[in-house]
């Protein structure tokens, strides 16, 4: 339960802070915090205006998007309680629920009949394809760290000691921060700001989107940054008592939406070619996180 | 501590494989010198003091600062263009380097001793097997040096390896490395800026068997 | 005295440096060539001692010590004729050529006599920047391109020695000792570790190749020696590569003592058969003249590392042609000046008609061919026997089938291009501009090649027995 609502409290402000550092730091005073639940609101009152030439893909399509990431969120533990949904592999589970949210949306974009939805949805399962093998190969040294295979139990007994651990945490925080990058499309892998028909990759998905559906797909896109800050979170607390842990982790939210500002402010974007090369770098800096865990486990050499 | 700053000196291969241009190169080889002096300054607390002086004081002016620094007069003084052609694309060399580091990984893991860290072992081996790939995956001559000085800096580490025991080695390995580096970099490449208009190794190709 | 004699090389050689007389020049480079004589008749005598703790006068390098100085006089005397025959000849280039020159010899001859690896490699990198002085002398495109790529090649594989040294020091960490002289390594062989071993072995042999003119590393020698004078390329294809072999071989005395013999015998043969098979295919391609001449040296070096491998009489048969072989080949390269005299190219296509314009320099040739294509009566005759009857004895019947045939082909591509340059009038060529050539010329080279026919057919046992000696450490 302590989980589930931090995540929601999390998420409703997180978005807010990162559009309000950005324009900060372009020297603007920007909206205010709770302006995007307040787009949400607004657009749930909305109809939606659903095309001719869609099937009803198009219209279950963002329902089972925002179900996925509710489902995906019931996994993500808060340091030593587990919630709904905890067994063996659910990592795994994780993994493959947001999955299928992805690949309804795709589909969905598909099903629209434009050329620009299908080229942004193919972009989409392009960068997610490469950002899997970093998460897993991740997940797998944590796994292999502290010998369990859940979510819970892996944050649970994860202790951080010796340089090198720290050294891997650290390694393994921004590999997650960058995967939550890629699975948000915020910057630099695409720029959620641009409507140019050659940039843009997650928003020209939800181009057609309206009303309600819209403001599902934007709900379930705040969860989904709100699940990756928690699971970033777990990463450094698993032994921490509550009464420390839940401001800390509010803080460590704000932060973490405080640091995705910043890059979002001061990077451009990089060359379409680019990006699906600095995904597999995730995937090798993960894979020498592994390795790096191997050492520690002393189950090499 | 060693181990870490080791770990970011492998991302720093990783990252090197995929930069494009000139000057990002130059910038991660003063990085890898930055890295290096720690790394000795860390690591070779049992000969004296003035040959660690010694050292440190060329890991840090020589690789960080006057190659860096003269690399960059060179691209100056030559025009030479900012992109770095590969002949393969960069994604590929990506997956070439990431494959080397898990092979000298393995490798390693063959070595039944526990003398050495073997992560000295891995940074070295696996330095100098992509300072190699550098050189025959790019077109420039002057990416055939920086694929040299990136071979130096493999050997440096693995000279540290063996440094406690025998300093003597870890000098030579230095001498090596201006040697090299001064006659290399300094005769011949501006020598060949000037013969040569275009620095492109396709240029030299006149030495065929005809 | 090797103190001496090296402080006395540095001076001379940067007296030559910075001096631009000619007189003086001439009078210099005499003076190091009475010093060098002086020094191997010094090592002769002193046979078996050690000096200055890092030079031992042992039967191998007594050999190679010998070789080195016998080539260097005509080496000298051919410079002399080359540099005032050439046209751009300037001061400048005439005292760096000598100034190199000397420094190349003085190299070599101390790389031979060392007895710690280490100071074998500080050597070898001394004979890179010298070589590369020489290589450069023309200081026009092409001999940029020639030095850019042997230091280029040079440099990595010296780096790769010392990889192979950082290694070895690893294989030697359990006994304790800090010495890395080939003795003290050959005493504690039996408690080396042999994975670093291996790892040692496999860069120290990838590093010297450069040198050698093996695979994988030849590339360098072979445009080196398209590009430098001749001379500089004689010296370059005789006793450089002869120090090659030294660093090799010396290094593989101590693996020998090992277990890891058959595995390091394995390697050496790889790269031998794979230096012989890019040999032949090149032989057959190949239109400049100096380039076949390369080519041909990589053909015997890997002929040598064959009869290393093979072991038995192979050891013997080995020096005896490595010997034999820098005596033949500089022959060759000596020739070429004139060659190149008559004629003012080095395309095959345009050479042709020897026998008419300079009949001594084309018996040169002709005697040429017959040695170092190893036909009876010359002296290689005997040693590349040797070298396969090692090979029947090892019972490596098919690499010898296969050897032999490699050698057929080497043999037909050299004949073909020897008779025509001899025989057969070439296209285009304007009789009237020849230069009439004394014979005195090719003395040098009668005597090398006879003298490498005498050592060949009827060695005398002082060679016999010091070439004896240097295997005496390798096991059968």
């Amino acid at each position: 339960m302590l989980s589930f609502l931090l995540i929601i409290l999390a998420a409703a402000f997180f978005t807010g802070i990162i559009i309000r550092t950005k324009s900060i730091a372009s020297g603007r005073k920007g909206p205010g915090l709770f302006q995007p639940i307040k787009d949400v609101v607004r657009l749930f009152k909305k109809g939606a205006v659903y095309s001719e030439t869609s099937s009803f893909v198009f219209r279950i399509a963002p329902t089972i998007y925002f179900s996925s990431v509710f489902v995906a969120m019931l996994v993500v533990p808060f340091g030593q309680s587990k919630w709904l949904i905890s067994f063996n592999g659910d990592f795994i589970f994780f993994a493959y629920v947001l999955g299928l949210g992805k690949f309804f949306s795709i589909i969905g974009a598909m099903d629209t009949g434009s050329s620009f939805e299908g080229m942004g949805a193919s972009r989409e399962a392009l960068y997610s394809m490469f950002a899997e093998p970093a998460f897993f190969i991740l997940m797998g040294s944590l796994a292999l760290l502290t010998g369990h295979t859940s979510f819970q139990e892996i944050f649970a007994t994860l202790h951080l000691g010796s340089s090198i651990t720290y050294a891997l945490g650290g390694l393994a925080a921004l590999v997650f921060l960058m995967i939550a990058m890629i699975e948000n499309s915020r910057m630099p892998l695409d720029d959620p700001k641009t409507h140019l028909e050659l940039t843009m990759v997650h928003e020209v998905m939800i181009l057609d989107n309206s009303g309600f559906d819209l403001g599902l797909i934007l709900t379930a896109g705040y969860l989904k940054f709100a699940i990756y800050g928690a699971i970033i979170f777990n990463l450094f607390s698993g032994t921490i008592s509550y009464e420390y842990a839940i401001p800390m982790f509010f803080v460590m939210q704000a932060f973490l939406a405080f640091v995705v500002g910043m890059i979002e402010s001061f990077m451009a974007r990089f060359r379409m070619n680019h990006n699906a090369q600095f995904i597999v770098v995730l995937s090798s800096v993960s894979l020498l996180i592994f390795f790096g865990a191997l050492l520690v486990s002393g189950k090499f050499i | 501590m060693l181990q870490v700053l080791l770990i970011i000196f492998l991302i720093s291969l990783f990252y090197l494989s995929i930069a494009n241009r000139m000057t990002t190169y130059v910038n991660v080889l003063a990085l890898q010198g930055v890295l290096l002096f720690f790394v000795a300054f860390l690591e070779l607390k049992s000969i004296n003091t003035l040959n660690l002086i010694l050292i440190l004081l060329e890991t840090i002016i020589f690789k960080s600062l006057a190659v860096p620094i003269f690399l960059k007069y060179v691209l100056n003084r030559n025009h030479i263009t900012r992109e770095a052609e590969p002949y393969v694309p960069n994604f590929v060399s990506l997956i070439i380097t990431t494959v080397i580091v898990v092979t000298t990984i393995l490798l390693s893991n063959t070595m039944e001793e526990s003398y050495l860290d073997k992560m000295y072992f891995v940074v070295a081996l696996s330095t100098l097997f992509t300072g190699l790939y550098f050189i025959a995956s790019r077109r420039k001559i002057i990416t055939h040096v920086m694929g040299y000085l990136v071979i130096e800096n493999g050997v440096f580490v693995l000279s540290l390896a063996v440094g406690n025991k025998m300093p003597m080695l870890v000098n030579l390995g230095i001498m090596l490395d201006i040697f090299a580096s001064v006659l290399i970099l300094g005769i011949f490449l501006n020598k060949i800026g000037d013969v040569f208009k275009d620095i492109d190794v396709n240029q030299l190709t006149n030495l065929k068997d005809y | 005295m090797i103190e001496i004699y090296l402080i006395g090389s540095v001076i001379i050689g940067t007296l030559l440096f910075f001096n631009r007389g000619k007189a003086l020049n001439y009078t210099l480079i005499w003076l190091f060539i009475a010093l060098q004589c002086a020094f191997t008749i010094y090592a002769c005598m002193n046979y078996n001692k050690t000096e200055s703790t890092y030079f031992t006068f042992d039967s191998l390098g007594i050999i190679m010590l010998l070789t080195a100085t016998i080539i260097s006089i005509p080496a000298v005397i051919h410079s002399h004729i080359y540099i005032e025959e050439s046209e751009e000849k300037t001061p400048r280039s005439r005292a760096t050529y000598f100034g190199a020159l000397v420094i190349l010899i003085t190299a070599v001859s101390s790389a031979y006599l060392a007895n710690h690896i280490a100071v074998v490699w500080i050597f070898t990198e001394i004979t890179t920047l010298s070589a590369s002085a020489l290589i450069y002398h023309h200081r026009n495109k092409l001999a940029l391109e020639g030095t850019w790529k042997y230091i280029f090649i040079c440099a990595i594989s010296i780096t790769f020695v010392f990889i192979g040294i950082l290694f070895l020091s690893l294989a030697f960490a359990k006994v304790g000792s800090d010495d890395l002289s080939y003795k003290n390594l050959l005493a504690h062989s039996a408690l080396l570790n042999l994975s670093w071993l291996r790892l040692a072995f496999l860069f120290i042999f990838t590093g010297f190749t450069a040198k050698l003119g093996l695979f994988p590393m030849f590339t360098a020698g072979v445009d080196a020696k398209d590009k430098a004078p001749g001379p500089a390329a004689a010296l370059l294809s005789s006793i450089v590569m002869c120090m090659g072999f030294v660093g090799i071989f010396r290094f593989y005395v101590v693996v020998a003592n090992t277990s890891l013999l058959h595995w390091a015998s394995l390697v050496i043969g790889i790269a031998a058969f794979l230096s012989l098979f890019i040999a032949a295919v090149y032989m057959i391609k190949v239109k400049n003249i100096k380039r076949m001449m390369a080519y041909s040296s990589v053909e015997h070096m890997g002929l040598v590392m064959l009869g290393i491998a093979a072991g038995g009489i192979g050891y013997y048969a080995a020096i005896l042609h490595i010997v034999l072989h820098s005596f033949v080949k500089s022959s060759l390269f000596f020739q070429y000046n004139q060659l190149y005299r008559v004629f003012k190219n080095k395309n095959i296509y345009q050479l042709g008609n020897y026998f008419k314009y300079n009949t001594t320099g084309a018996l040169v040739v002709l005697l040429a061919f017959i040695s170092v294509t190893a036909m009876p009566p010359s002296g290689m005759f005997v040693s590349e026997f040797l070298i396969f009857r090692s090979l029947f004895d090892s019972n490596q019947l098919i690499l010898l089938l296969v050897v032999l045939l490699l050698l057929t082909l080497i043999i037909w591509a050299f004949a073909k291009n020897i008779f025509k340059i001899l025989f057969i009038p070439a296209v285009n060529f304007d009789e009237s501009t020849v230069p009439v050539l004394s014979p005195w010329r090719s003395v040098s080279q009668f005597i090398l090649i006879g003298g490498a026919a005498y050592l060949g057919l009827n060695p005398p046992p002082i060679l016999v027995d010091l070439i004896k000696e240097s295997i005496l450490l390798l096991p059968l």
